[in-house]
């Protein structure tokens, strides 16, 4: 590392540790994290253990987020939950990231017809409200654990490809990978070596916020049975079996909820700190 | 650029991006699992019966032959007939669009009126306790899958207080009064949902305007605070709110899919959800195509809009 980029890398370290919005984001996420490794150990009971004679018991010392109808502990199977609703989001938005940075970083660098071809083909996979489009791949596919994460990857990548279109397309036009073109360097070379490095903080920021997005739009999903399928713990999927029976025993739905509120919050809190810090003007499609 | 090439381009833009949206929709619907004429048959069709049948929906033409008798009939307002209900497809969407519609602009409406008085009560106070409350709830206002909000006000205002029905529909044409009664929550829940964003951008941009130097000009001719903050600054700063609502109405558009679930709302977004159960292909590709067009006209008509008022969009591509 060059002694340049040691400065500049310091600098964002500090900038960040001082951004109490990214400081309190990376704090819920790295106890959702915690959760979510622990939660064989730190769970007080099985998540998918019924026991029909204590269902719908209210909050207590032994259950202290209550029992779902079927008996089992709501607390803990919001701590396995965690598991679910972060694989998602990690795995959907990193098969997200690298469709949507191979297209955008190529769209922009090579500019022309191939970046008009790829540019139209991501408008129309967004010309679909979000929602739309998950569930009717989820449809296509068959509801499952993975088959949401291919529908939520293949959604959030042209929001991706075009934030890392018009990082390249401004670093594109920079001096020095003007120079390395003059010096003929392989495209590889530049697009690797030049372009990628100065598109990961927009990306990141995107990355970040679109996180929290997929988030929702998992529990929105297994909220419609379009999602995870029964008896994984999954947060949207324990709102929709509990919804019914909100009226007499509304933990069944609050916790679950609460949790996506929290999760979603702390992802946002990292985005928008990110942005801060990273890129005070940049513009971020929500 | 001119205001009117800019527009001739962008329209150029959606008319390629419509025809890509066909395509999506079209490949989409018949990967879907499922024989469809033993759907409509039964398992205990025949052979033949089932062949005849293909034959007779053009289910063994190839599918280039189906997609461009689809767009045919697409362009003629001819959707095909739903298999489940028998009915042509474009007459179920006749009578369930308009009640999404209703939703949508409600919630639009009830957002519009919560967040800007709330944006400008923020950006005038900045930084003090009660901006900052705001601003915080705003925040979680984001966190809250559009669902939940429904279910937080069925808990409150149906379970609780009993104020209003928990679920379902009244036409207003049959008893406007009732009707209403039943708009209320499914309305409000998404009004309040779309509201943080109205907000912050109300606030955000109100703070920019009254930073602007007009603006301490108009409090040294000695115009009351009030003149100057809802007269002039906010006239300025209303433009890109005016985005932010237009964008707000197709994301409203797209959540009528759950929020239409929750309340047993009968619009199109059930209608969607419907056809994926029975596999009712043609229904869900009415459906699909007739959602996505109103959602990308009015972002379109959004982008539009601020290109009109603010000329430099319109130099620097499509965003």
């Amino acid at each position: 590392m060059t002694e340049e980029k040691k400065a500049h890398y310091g600098r964002f370290l500090r900038q960040f540790r001082r951004n109490q919005k990214a400081m309190i984001g990376l704090l819920i996420i790295l106890g959702l994290v915690l959760t979510a490794l622990f939660a064989p150990v730190i769970a007080p009971h099985d998540p998918e253990a019924t026991n029909i004679p204590d269902r719908e018991l209210a909050p207590s010392l032994e259950h202290p987020m209550g029992t779902d109808d079927l008996g089992r502990d709501i607390l803990s199977r919001v701590m396995f939950g965690t598991q679910i609703s972060l694989y998602v989001g990690f795995t959907s938005i990193s098969a997200a990231m690298i469709m949507g940075t191979t297209i955008g970083v190529v769209a922009g660098y090579y500019q022309g017809k191939i970046d008009e071809g790829l540019m139209r083909a991501m408008d129309a996979m967004m010309s679909f409200p979000p929602i739309l489009l998950a569930l009717t791949i989820v449809a296509v596919l068959e509801p499952s654990l993975n088959n949401v994460i291919i529908a939520l990857a293949l959604v959030y990548t042209p929001f991706i490809a075009r934030v890392a279109r018009s990082a390249a397309l401004s670093v594109r036009n920079e001096s020095y990978v003007e120079a390395a073109i003059a010096r003929g360097e392989s495209d590889r070379y530049i697009i690797f070596r030049e372009v990628l490095p100065n598109c990961v903080g927009p990306l990141l920021v995107q990355a970040s916020i679109n996180i929290a997005f997929t988030m929702l739009l998992e529990a929105s999903l297994s909220f419609l049975g379009l999602g995870v399928q029964p008896p994984t713990p999954s947060w949207g999927l324990m709102i929709n079996q509990g919804w019914a029976f909100m009226g007499d025993a509304p933990w069944l739905v609050f916790f679950p909820a609460l949790a996506i509120a929290i999760a979603v919050i702390g992802f946002n809190l990292l985005g928008d700190g990110l942005r801060d810090v990273l890129d005070p003007k940049g513009e971020i499609i929500e | 650029m001119a205001f009117a090439s800019y527009l001739v381009k962008r329209l150029g833009f959606m008319a390629v991006t419509l025809f890509l949206v066909t395509l999506i929709t079209f490949g989409l619907t018949n990967v879907l699992p499922g024989n469809v004429a033993l759907l409509i048959l039964g398992p205990n069709a025949t052979e033949e019966s089932l062949a005849q049948l293909e034959t007779q929906l053009g289910l063994n033409q190839p599918l280039y032959v189906q997609y461009v008798d689809w767009i045919v009939g697409l362009a003629r307002g001819d959707m095909g007939m739903s298999l489940r209900y028998n009915t042509p497809v474009a007459e179920q969407i006749a009578i369930r669009l308009p009640r999404s519609l209703l939703l949508a602009i409600s919630a639009t409406i009830v957002s519009v009126t919560l967040s800007i008085p709330l944006g400008i009560i923020a950006a005038v106070r900045k930084n003090t306790p009660a901006d900052l409350t705001a601003s915080m709830l705003a925040f979680i206002g984001l966190s809250l899958p559009i669902f939940l909000w429904g279910l937080v006000f069925i808990f409150v205002f149906a379970l609780n207080l009993g104020a209003f029905p928990t679920r379902g529909y009244v036409s207003p044409a049959e008893d406007p009064i009732a009707a209403l009664h039943y708009l209320i929550l499914p309305a409000g829940a998404m009004g309040v949902a779309l509201t943080a964003y109205i907000m912050r951008m109300t606030r955000s941009s109100m703070i920019d305007e009254l930073s602007e130097d007009y603006v301490e000009f108009a409090r040294a001719k000695g115009l009351s605070e009030q003149t100057v903050v809802l007269r002039h600054a906010l006239k300025n700063a209303a433009i890109p709110v005016i985005t932010v609502i237009a964008f707000q109405f197709s994301y409203a558009f797209g959540g009528v899919v759950v929020l239409e679930e929750v309340f047993s709302w009968p619009g199109i977004g059930r209608l969607t959800l419907t056809a994926i159960e029975n596999r009712d292909i043609p229904l869900l590709q009415g459906c699909i195509i007739v959602i996505a067009l109103i959602y990308m006209v009015s972002n379109f008509l959004a982008d539009a809009f601020y290109a009109y008022v603010d000329p430099r969009i319109r130099y620097g591509g499509e965003k």
